[in-house]
């Protein structure tokens, strides 16, 4: 039983579009901005709407910021971060959920403790570890800290051990199912729905990280984030450049949300909390 | 493979009814868990571990393989400073007046959502929209609105001839700002998740409380917030930890600054945290106040789940209801704001 | 069921996974990039192989637009050259430092700012390139103002880490058509006899916010901090003593500093904005202030927000209040561990070279540290259309070679951001400013522990 249980009513629909409108306007605004001058932008009252030299904008920002080569690198480094994440964070959360073995609370604990410290200081054991590693400024480096975090593991862990019987597991492990298999044809397709909460979730955070990055790689080898340092140049920075830039970075997430929608928010529908 | 092994303690408490269940899997489990821990060990654990160690230090990153022993000075260092004090206290307010709101309008929206309306889909992908701008354009837009000059806010103050505030300069309104943006990037979030946990809920309880005379919000009190108590605790737990942990709005607010305006008045921890470490180089410093905030998240975090368990013994009284749903025992995330 | 093994099995899984991440961390051996510093034939663009120089910049250069790096390719054609740009100096020092901490991944230049060329100087000099000991080190030197070369020295001159890019010779710039509509003088010479010095400025700006003919809501100069940082460096002494070690209170160029922003700001002269805010990047075109103190970098900063519309109506005066002096400038250095040092070392020298930056200067009003630069006609024959024709080039080149300029130190920085966030609040809180002064104080301590 999906949906909803009562029909909208105006005044339903009015407040949902007031808060569509309040979400969606600093994107559309950042349209805007990318449209005009400083000079413009500073005028008593503000342009609002868009004009073609939205597009002269986004020209020179490719020219000034390696965005596109951010943009690949951007799309290496989350897609290998969310495949990752949700392949071994199900498993071990899998593992944590339904499989007895010691120690498993306190993996846990120390799972759940790193969480709770601000990791920002862990930055610079962590380059001089990848300096070690000979991977600074490669992206392997931005990939290997974030590839499987304690949150993806707890957040498995607590989805897996309440959508997934016991007794359907027992059932297979009975019918003589290895716990590989076990995992394969029951845990998945039941954790699907989180697994692509998951994934949305993991995909964006590496997206927009910055901290790490900028520490760890270089202009040449730019994520996204990275590549927007070089949209500010000079003693005369010019606004527009930098949010077209800005802007499109941010063109393959709306799309990732654009396509996966449906099937997110579907996701997150049927399985944040089963019954 | 046929043998089932003997299984430890039972994962959760069983009617009486029910023999020990067989769960097998001990040394499969290590595997499961191996590749996450050797990558967990090595950057996350590693880390840690090494931000207590400088924690107990003098170290600057100048001077990086020059820092000197100096065990709990810092600890004390922070507790006898008005500006932790002060951060402490800014976390707090600007925690609770950017989540308790957030979390009500977001209960308010996914319950909007839940109707038959056309076009929901694109609704629903929309308020998702905060999320994914980007946290420097978001924060540029609202300092802009939020201008005590050439703001927006002001402008409408001014027009309905209410005083103009200082949302900059004045505790209270920067605080209500900075919150404002955090609430405007979450709440979308939390009320798809809230939207998910309605979805479990079953029509034929609002039918039948229907039947029995209830209106809306009679509905909404007994059924929809019954069924969702599971996941309110999650989100609860999840905005605790990461408004204790805020940092990148009230950083952008003052253009990129970390003193929380120009007498703190919206520095938090995590802002404090920041300048200490990068701004004045004093890392020793900046560790120990993460740990700190470890501390007072694991209390924060603590006691919201005693008062859910409080809750929930109320409720589970005989002959009282099971709730929809499962009890996820605290779900503590942190996303990085 | 006995604690068995795999209770200890787990614990230990775990010990030695973050072992072995304490054991790859700790000892390893340093990869030897250290190509030597060439042979004597490599010619003069330091080595003869196809090689890419990486330069770590932070935004403000210029080096790119002003078609400097095509250029070089032109006179080496075996070398390209990589910019590696992080935004904010602040964080580009960030990653700086972490990676001068681990000993790798630096480029073979690395840029150095005023901000924080002291830290270099004192932790990470034996790290860099010592100018000094290059077989050009005395032609190298020589092209400099001693004050340039001395800032990123040690205090015996025995180490240099960096050649100087650009300089920041101040003077005021302000908005003769305000001053036109207050009724006040606006011609540069007149103006420049009526601002030699802070009390004459600030009566002036008490003049300005009295006139009843002035653009309403507007006031004479822009902050407080405008005031501050220029004046502070005027002294003998800005935040640190001779030794090199922070002293704010016993300084007397913060003392008169001090004095003369709190006047200001308790005249009601400033207009109260933070610098480098949105805030204050609108004010110059919204008239909010009319006049600031004006480093040669802010000429293309002014251009860049008010636009052309406002081209004609910006003015310099020859003068600064209170006597010649400078804000901001850098270095370009180049690592010990570059992977082409001698490569580098050219590229460095070429830059800084009399040419090159007599081109910085046409083309981003980067005014250079190159004293034969500065005396080239292009350069000293230099005017502004977008600033009413004022004679650029002469006014900073005469300013320029009058600065002094006071030792700086390790934290001058963070201090002059607390100075000056406190001074915002005397101006728009009505804080005293003794008690802003205390509250400062506090924050310093804060940094310097």
């Amino acid at each position: 039983m999906n949906g909803g249980v009562l029909k909208g009513s105006r005044t339903t629909y009015a407040l949902v579009c007031l808060i569509t409108l309040v979400s969606v306007f600093p994107l559309y605004y950042t349209i805007v901005m990318a449209s005009h001058t400083n000079a413009e932008m500073a005028a008593s009252t503000p342009p609002i709407l868009p004009s073609l030299s939205f597009f002269d904008n986004m020209k020179k920002a490719l020219e000034l910021a390696p965005l596109n080569q951010g943009l690949v690198n951007s799309l290496i480094v989350s897609g290998t971060i969310t495949f990752g994440t949700v392949a071994l964070c199900t498993l071990a959360g899998f593992a944590f959920a339904k499989l007895r073995f010691r120690g498993a609370n306190i993996l846990l604990a120390i799972c759940i403790a790193t969480m709770m410290v601000p990791l920002q200081m862990g930055v610079i054991p962590l380059y001089m570890l990848m300096a070690r590693l000979g991977l600074a400024g490669h992206l392997t480096a931005v990939v290997l800290p974030s590839l499987c975090t304690a949150f993806g593991v707890f957040f498995m862990r607590q989805y897996i051990s309440s959508a997934v019987p016991d007794e359907l597991i027992e059932a297979a492990f009975m019918d003589g199912a290895s716990s590989l298999r076990v995992f394969w044809s029951v845990v998945v397709p039941a954790a699907r729905p989180a697994m692509a909460v998951l994934a949305m979730l993991t995909f964006l955070t590496a997206w927009n990280d910055f901290f790490w990055p900028i520490i760890v790689l270089s202009t040449q080898n730019p994520t996204v984030q990275v590549s927007f340092q070089s949209l500010a140049t000079g003693y005369a920075p010019q606004q527009s450049i930098i949010m077209a830039g800005t802007l499109y970075g941010t063109v393959p997430v709306l799309l990732v949300f654009a396509l996966l929608g449906r099937q997110i928010v579907g996701g997150i529908m049927q399985g944040a909390v089963k019954g | 493979m046929t043998a089932v092994q003997q299984s430890d303690v039972i994962v959760r408490p069983r009617p009486a009814r029910r023999t020990r269940t067989h769960l097998p899997g001990r040394r499969a489990a290590y595997g499961y868990i191996l590749p996450f821990f050797l990558v967990f060990a090595a950057f996350s654990v590693y880390p840690w571990l090494d931000t207590a160690w400088v924690s107990l230090h003098d170290t600057r990153l100048s001077t990086y393989d020059q820092s000197s022993w100096i065990g709990l000075e810092n600890y004390r260092n922070l507790l006898t400073n008005h500006f932790f004090w002060n951060a402490f206290r800014n976390t707090i307010t600007i925690g609770i007046i950017s989540t308790v709101p957030q979390l009500c309008m977001a209960l308010g929206i996914a319950h909007l959502l839940n109707y038959r309306l056309r076009g929901r889909t694109f609704f629903r992908v929309a308020i998702l929209m905060p999320y994914a701008t980007s946290l420097a354009a978001a924060t540029v837009i609202f300092a802009e609105l939020f201008d005590p000059n050439l703001g927006l806010v002001n402008w409408a103050l001014h027009t309905v001839h209410l005083p103009t505030v200082d949302w900059q300069g004045s505790k209270w309104p920067s605080q209500i700002a900075v919150s404002t943006i955090v609430t405007w990037r979450w709440t979308g979030y939390n009320a798809l998740i809230y939207l998910a946990g309605m979805q479990t809920i079953s029509t034929d309880l609002y039918e039948a409380a229907a039947m029995d005379g209830a209106g809306r919000w009679a509905q909404f009190r007994h059924v929809t917030l019954p069924g969702l108590r599971p996941t309110i605790l999650f989100t609860i737990v999840v905005s605790t930890i990461g408004a204790a942990q805020l940092f990148g709005e009230p950083l952008l607010y003052h253009n990129g600054l970390p003193d929380g305006g120009t007498q703190g008045q919206y520095q938090t921890l995590g802002l404090l945290m920041y300048q200490q470490g990068w701004t004045n180089d004093r890392l020793g410093l900046a560790s120990a106040t993460a740990w700190t905030m470890f501390l007072i998240i694991v209390a924060a975090v603590g006691v919201n789940l005693w008062l859910s368990r409080r809750r929930e013994r109320h409720e589970r009284r005989p002959g009282g209801r099971r709730r929809h749903g499962v009890v996820t025992a605290g779900v503590p995330e942190v996303t990085a704001r | 069921m006995p604690r068995s093994s795999t209770h200890r099995r787990g614990a230990a899984l775990l010990a030695v996974a973050a072992l072995g991440a304490f054991v790859l961390a700790g000892c390893g051996s340093k990869s030897s990039s250290d190509s030597g510093t060439g042979s004597a034939d490599a010619g003069p663009c330091g080595t003869t192989a196809d090689t890419t120089l990486t330069v770590g910049l932070f935004g403000t250069f210029g080096f790119k637009e002003a078609g400097l790096w095509d250029a070089y390719h032109q006179v080496c054609p075996n070398i390209t050259i990589k910019e590696d740009v992080v935004e904010q100096s602040a964080d580009y020092w960030t990653r700086l430092k972490t990676r001068l901490a681990s000993g790798s991944g630096l480029d073979d230049v690395q840029a150095i700012e005023i901000g924080f060329v002291a830290d270099v100087v004192q932790n990470h000099a034996d790290q860099f390139v010592n100018w000094n000991t290059v077989p050009n080190a005395t032609a190298d030197k020589a092209e400099f103002y001693p004050w340039k070369w001395q800032l990123a020295s040690t205090s015996d001159g025995a180490t240099t880490v960096g050649l100087g890019t650009d300089i920041g010779p101040e003077a005021i710039c302000y908005r003769s058509d305000l001053l036109k509509q207050a009724g006040l003088p606006s011609d540069p010479a007149t103006l420049a006899s009526k601002w030699s010095t802070w009390d004459d400025f600030i009566a002036f700006g008490k003049q300005y916010d009295a006139s009843s003919t002035k653009p309403s809501g507007s006031h004479f100069v822009d902050s407080a901090a405008s005031i501050f940082s220029t004046a502070v460096y005027q002294g003998d002494e800005a935040y640190d003593n001779a030794d090199g070690q922070p002293d704010v209170e016993n300084s007397d160029g913060v003392k008169n500093a001090w004095t003369y922003a709190s006047q200001a700001a308790q005249d009601g002269i400033t207009a109260g904005l933070a610098q480098f805010t949105p805030a204050w990047n609108k004010a110059f075109s919204s008239g909010a202030f009319a006049a600031l103190a004006c480093p040669t970098w802010m000429m293309g900063y002014i251009q860049g927000q008010a636009g052309d519309n406002y081209a004609g109506k910006w003015d310099i005066a020859p003068v600064l209040p209170g006597g010649a002096t400078n804000w901001g400038g850098s270095w370009l250095g180049v690592p010990d561990k570059a992977a082409h040092k001698a490569a580098a070392i050219a590229l460095v020298e070429w830059l800084s070279a009399k040419d090159q930056q007599v081109t910085m200067w046409k083309d981003g009003g980067h005014f250079p540290s190159n004293s034969d630069a500065a005396a080239a006609p292009a350069v000293a024959t230099a005017k502004s259309d977008y600033f009413s024709n004022a004679p650029v080039g002469q006014i900073f080149g005469d300013i320029s070679s009058q600065m002094k300029i006071p030792p700086i130190g390790l934290y001058d920085t963070q201090i002059q951001q607390a100075l000056t966030t406190q001074l915002t609040n005397v101006e728009t809180k009505g804080t005293s400013p003794d008690d802003a002064f205390s509250a400062a104080l506090d924050a310093i301590k804060q940094v310097t522990g």
